[in-house]
């Protein structure tokens, strides 16, 4: 009868009497545990630093070389006889000849110029043209055809150099490393020391690299990313244009408007999975669909900005919803409580809340397509484009091209370890493309944050 | 002598009959039939989840929004039935305005938040009458003389009573006919509840108040009817001073002494 505990009378503490001064041996537990705790994320942290550290030293230390190129300056006579044989200065004429005649005065010119600076070599004249890039003769054909008035003078031009002399002044090649090259050899190495001494081969910054175009396997030296970064930007044109529209049009429907039933929650599982869809998935889709269905034609950026669409689509759709579902009910029921629409509620109210996490939504996904490369591959965005860019946007949109990460993967795959080091440059552009993006994402953020 | 709105016998501003709402399986409301006289307070009180706020926002058809939600029966505003299939809503809530339980200004300008209604609504040809009827919501808002000087600060920088003070001015300034109060002071601290109070005893003035409450001392406070409700029924109705000095339910005299709720 009396076995009812009594409620008032305190429990027995298993921990024992003990003074606050001391810790108990569950709270030292407790302590520790938490310490580790803490000391896994540091860790976890310290990695992750160590580890961009080492990216981000590698990127520099191997792509910076590709914004230096190594130059030979030569006085060149620009021969009457050989460039306008009529003397008329057409420039048709003028355009009749190719590079086959320009190369013969370049390579006199370089013969005057080893004659004249006194250096003694062994090497056939044949031997010492090949020190210059094979870009040289074209390059000097652009320049006389801007500048036909030259013709008959002399002027001082500065020829691109073979990757190799290029190579062997960024260290790059050295006389053991050409032991077994065909391209170069040791008194061709001499020669380029001399010229170096005398003043009239040095490195300087290449601007090419970022405005030019690509160059074939034999011409490292003169490859730029100038239109493949055109082509990363038309595609971003058309990303943005479809891609923000819709994924924010359809967020607003599927958050606000839509009824909760089946067949919306299929479509929202359906959205979430398709962000987790392999990337090359969507270039077999826009293959099938876009080039063979509907005939676009392949390479352009229009279709690549497509399959990119696709791609980010899911991206969008999901951080805006995100970013309309943050927004406190109480002032859509403000709205409604006013008198004013849904519609109203949501364009006036709603959507000026959730723009800067829309914003940053559709930056992500800008940014992550920016540096696909896989879906690209699939419908040919991997164009081998060596003139300069086009024209204009529109035609732009269907010529082929290239795009910055397809461009990179491109000059990974050659052959030439000189391709190896501008794909390090290239790589260097992209992320400066990147950081420009979100620095933009994130001053707009702030504007419209300040507009609350 | 013309017979006015006020003389007795005239038609309710609100009368319901047989309402029932239903949340998905909940039978959230049940059975409620009320008249609300024009130009007067109308309190209701209940314990918590009896249904006195989604009576409330059946009045303004705030209940649409909720997918699951489901109103039957009948309820007339001027005679007119709110649910018949050509009443907007929109239209309605411009009729019927409403102050939430919590303070929500846009996150807006004062002048803004007060203008947005009569802006939607067309009720100004332009700007000056715009200001107009802005500063006549914020005078009846009893805010003014606060604000006068900052018009275009944010109004999400007021305090909870100021703030709470220009969503009264917001919901007034469309000029509507039936002002419905959703606790409207039950984030506010006793100086600015004492505020609000007064406001809404001026309101009378022009409008049918109707004001959701837990505190039963404010319903006696500041209105002339009360209606208690308990468990989606509505217990018992009546003037206030009857309620609170001689219930005859004895729930609501449990409700009122403290014994349930």
């Amino acid at each position: 009868m009396t076995d009812v505990p009594n409620p008032a009378a305190p429990i027995a503490d298993p921990r024992g009497a003990s003074s606050l001064l001391t810790q108990d041996a569950r709270t030292t537990r407790r302590n520790r545990a938490e310490g580790r705790f803490r000391l896994y994320g540091i860790l976890a942290i310290g990695v992750g630093l160590l580890m961009l550290l080492v990216l981000l030293v590698t990127i520099i230390s191997r792509g910076t070389g590709a914004f230096q190129q190594t130059y030979l300056t030569l006085p060149v006579e620009l021969l009457e006889a050989k460039l306008d044989k009529k003397g008329n200065r057409d420039i048709e004429d003028i355009k009749k000849v190719s590079t086959f005649g320009y190369s013969p005065l370049m390579n006199a010119a370089l013969e005057a110029k080893v004659a004249q600076a006194g250096i003694e070599t062994e090497l056939e004249p044949k031997a010492m043209a090949a020190l210059l890039s094979k870009d040289a003769a074209a390059t000097l054909r652009d320049f006389v055809l801007e500048n036909p008035e030259l013709i008959g003078t002399t002027v001082e031009f500065e020829f691109l150099v073979n990757s190799r002399v290029d190579g062997y002044l960024k260290g790059r090649v050295t006389r053991e490393s050409i032991a077994n090259d065909k391209s170069i050899n040791a008194a061709q190495l001499d020669l380029v020391d001399a010229l170096v001494a005398e003043g009239s081969l040095a490195k300087r910054f290449n601007p090419e690299f970022i405005t030019g175009s690509d160059a074939s396997d034999q011409r490292p030296e003169a490859a730029g990313m100038g239109v493949a970064m055109i082509g990363s930007l038309f595609m971003m044109l058309v990303v943005l244009a479809l891609a923000l529209p819709i994924g924010v049009a359809a967020s607003i429907y599927l958050e606000e408007f839509a009824p909760k039933n089946l067949f919306t929650d299929i479509i929202e599982v359906n959205i979430s999975n398709l962000a987790a869809v392999p990337s090359i998935v969507f270039g077999i889709l826009g293959l099938a669909v876009f080039i063979n269905y509907m005939h676009l034609p392949s390479s352009a950026p229009l279709v690549g900005g497509l399959v990119l669409t696709l791609m980010t689509l899911p991206t969008i759709i999901i951080s805006t919803r995100a970013s309309l579902k943050s927004v406190p009910p109480s002032i859509r029921d403000a709205a409604l409580g006013v008198g004013a629409s849904k519609m109203q509620s949501v364009f006036h109210h709603v959507l000026p809340l959730a723009a800067p996490g829309i914003l940053t939504g559709t930056i992500i996904g800008l940014a992550q397509a920016l540096g696909e490369t896989a879906p690209l591959l699939l419908i040919g965005m991997v164009g081998f484009i060596a003139s300069n860019p086009p024209d204009g946007i529109a035609s732009g949109l269907m010529d082929p091209n290239s795009a910055m990460p397809a461009q990179i993967y491109e000059w990974a795959k050659r052959a030439d370890p000189a391709f190896y080091e501008r794909a390090w440059g290239g790589i260097i552009i992209l992320l400066v493309f990147l950081v420009t993006m979100n620095a933009i994402a994130v001053l707009l953020r702030r504007r419209f944050e300040r507009r609350w | 002598m013309t017979a006015n709105a006020e003389a007795p016998g005239t038609e309710p501003k609100i009368s319901a009959r047989n309402v029932q709402v239903y949340y998905g399986d909940t039978h959230a409301i049940k059975d409620v039939s009320v008249d609300i006289e024009d130009k007067t307070v109308t309190a209701f009180i209940g314990p918590s989840g009896c249904g006195k706020s989604t009576f409330l926002r059946c009045i303004n058809r705030m209940n649409d929004t909720i997918d699951v939600a489901r109103v039957e029966g009948d309820i007339r505003i001027d005679g007119e039935d709110i649910y018949d299939r050509r009443v907007d809503p929109v239209q309605l809530r411009a009729k019927v305005g409403m102050v939430f339980q919590k303070p929500n200004p846009f996150p807006k300008s004062i002048y803004d938040n007060v203008a947005y209604g009569p802006r939607i609504h067309g009720l100004a040809r332009n700007k000056a009458e715009l200001d107009d009827i802005v500063e006549r919501a914020l005078r009846r808002g009893a805010i003014w003389d606060e604000v006068k000087d900052r018009l275009s600060a944010p109004g999400t920088g007021l305090s909870g009573g100021q703030q709470q003070r220009l969503c009264i001015a917001r919901a007034v300034a469309t000029e509507p006919e039936v002002l419905l109060m959703d606790e409207p002071c039950s984030a506010l601290d006793p100086i600015a509840t004492a505020q609000v109070e007064e406001l809404i005893d001026e309101l009378r003035q022009n409008y049918s108040v109707v004001i959701v409450t837990h505190s039963m001392q404010q319903a006696a406070r500041v209105s002339q009817k009360t209606a208690f409700f308990h468990l989606g029924h509505l217990v018992e109705y009546g003037e206030t001073d009857r309620i609170f000095t001689a219930p005859e339910d004895p729930r609501t005299e449990s409700y009122i002494t403290g014994r349930i709720g």
